[in-house]
């Protein structure tokens, strides 16, 4: 780290770590807001019997989703030490308590997904599988529904005391 | 037709002779479920018995084994790497084993620890009530987790004995999403007494 601070001033380099947390994060929100909205429409049946699945291939997008959600998770936890350190302790001394609380709701949300991540991406594998498609498309929900919580409370976080604030 | 039908028995031939492959993909499907419900009722375990592997202390970038009270000048500790590292070793293991034990056993013990996980903490609090509300003995001794073990155990093992192989089968991998669920409402409602009603 030592090193990296001799070339770049250290606030400028938790600002770009913490631009690009933010610009992966709305990556990871928008393929998993796709992926779950096919998930969740029905195929349609046209006419000579053929079903048309929409124009979203959703399967393609899961390891993608998965790498991305492992590496914001890692990152996440890299920020997170300047989060306790630099953020937190005046968050608590200015008595932002339902900050505080929501964040750390965040940091449970984000561990609970990396957990079910190895079952959502080998569940994905075979995305013609009937048999699987009610928990593959619930957990598909479970981890979209954390990303936008995250994303949502991360900004919040951010506007306290972060990029621009 | 005639390369068709070729082709179909080729294919009929490739399903029959490859149980192996069958075998990899219920090995693997039991690990991901398995470690996906043991990772998050280890995460929400750890968490609220507060077990981290370790300690890590941000202001001097130090770090402790197991739990670790920060002294004057540390600055704030950081826990939830330890409990994620517990969380992960733990579902390793577990999904491992799950391997190797048959079907029935293992979503029999998923019946029995996700059950226990529920009524554990609930015939703690139970006893809690007791003690303050109905008891009219000293009754301080029953304010324990091993005490409440015992009628947690208990239950369970009659739930479990109870519940019918099909029921065990059918809630195999919605314990993927129940587990979570169950674990963000017990921590969301352990953040609400901390922070939320300050």
């Amino acid at each position: 780290m030592d090193i990296i601070f001799t070339v770049i001033r250290e606030d400028t380099f938790w600002k770009i770590l913490l631009s690009v947390h933010f610009m992966l994060a709305l990556i990871l929100l928008a393929a998993l807001t796709l992926q779950v909205v096919t998930a969740l429409m029905p195929a349609r049946q046209v006419a000579g019997g053929f079903v048309d699945r929409g124009p979203i291939p959703a399967a393609s997008y899961a390891t993608l989703i998965a790498v991305v959600y492992l590496l914001q998770a890692l990152m996440g936890a890299w920020i997170y030490i300047k989060y306790r350190t630099y953020v937190r302790i005046p968050m608590e001394e200015l008595r932002y308590w339902w900050t505080v609380g929501g964040f750390d709701f965040k940091e449970h949300t984000v561990a609970m997904g990396v957990g079910l991540l190895p079952a959502y991406w080998y569940f994905w594998q075979q995305p013609a599988s009937t048999e699987r498609a009610g928990v593959r498309k619930w957990l598909t929900v479970f981890l979209t529904l954390g990303v936008w919580y995250a994303l949502s409370i991360g900004h919040v976080a951010n506007y306290f005391r972060g990029v621009g604030s | 037709m005639t390369q068709t039908l070729d082709a179909r028995e080729g294919f009929s031939q490739l399903d029959s002779s490859h149980p192996s492959t069958a075998q990899a993909g219920a090995t693997s499907e039991t690990f991901v479920v398995t470690f996906g419900i043991a990772f998050t009722l280890g995460y929400t375990v750890f968490q609220m018995l507060n077990w981290p592997l370790f300690t890590y202390m941000p202001a001097v970038g130090k770090t402790y084994f197991w739990l670790h009270r920060p002294v004057s000048g540390e600055g704030p500790p950081m826990f939830w790497y330890g409990w994620i590292v517990t969380a992960a070793i733990n579902a390793f293991v577990v999904g491992w084993i799950a391997t190797i034990v048959p079907g029935h056993w293992l979503r029999r013990a998923t019946v029995f620890c996700c059950v226990l996980s529920a009524l554990w903490p609930a015939a703690l609090a139970g006893l809690r009530i007791f003690i303050l509300d109905w008891a009219t003995f000293d009754a301080d001794f029953l304010n324990s987790i091993w005490v409440a073990a015992i009628p947690a155990l208990l239950g369970t093992g009659i739930i479990t004995y109870y519940v019918p192989s099909r029921f065990a089968d059918l809630m195999w991998t919605r314990w993927l999403l129940v587990v979570p669920i169950g674990g963000l409402v017990v921590l969301g409602y352990g953040l609400i007494l901390l922070w939320f009603l300050r």
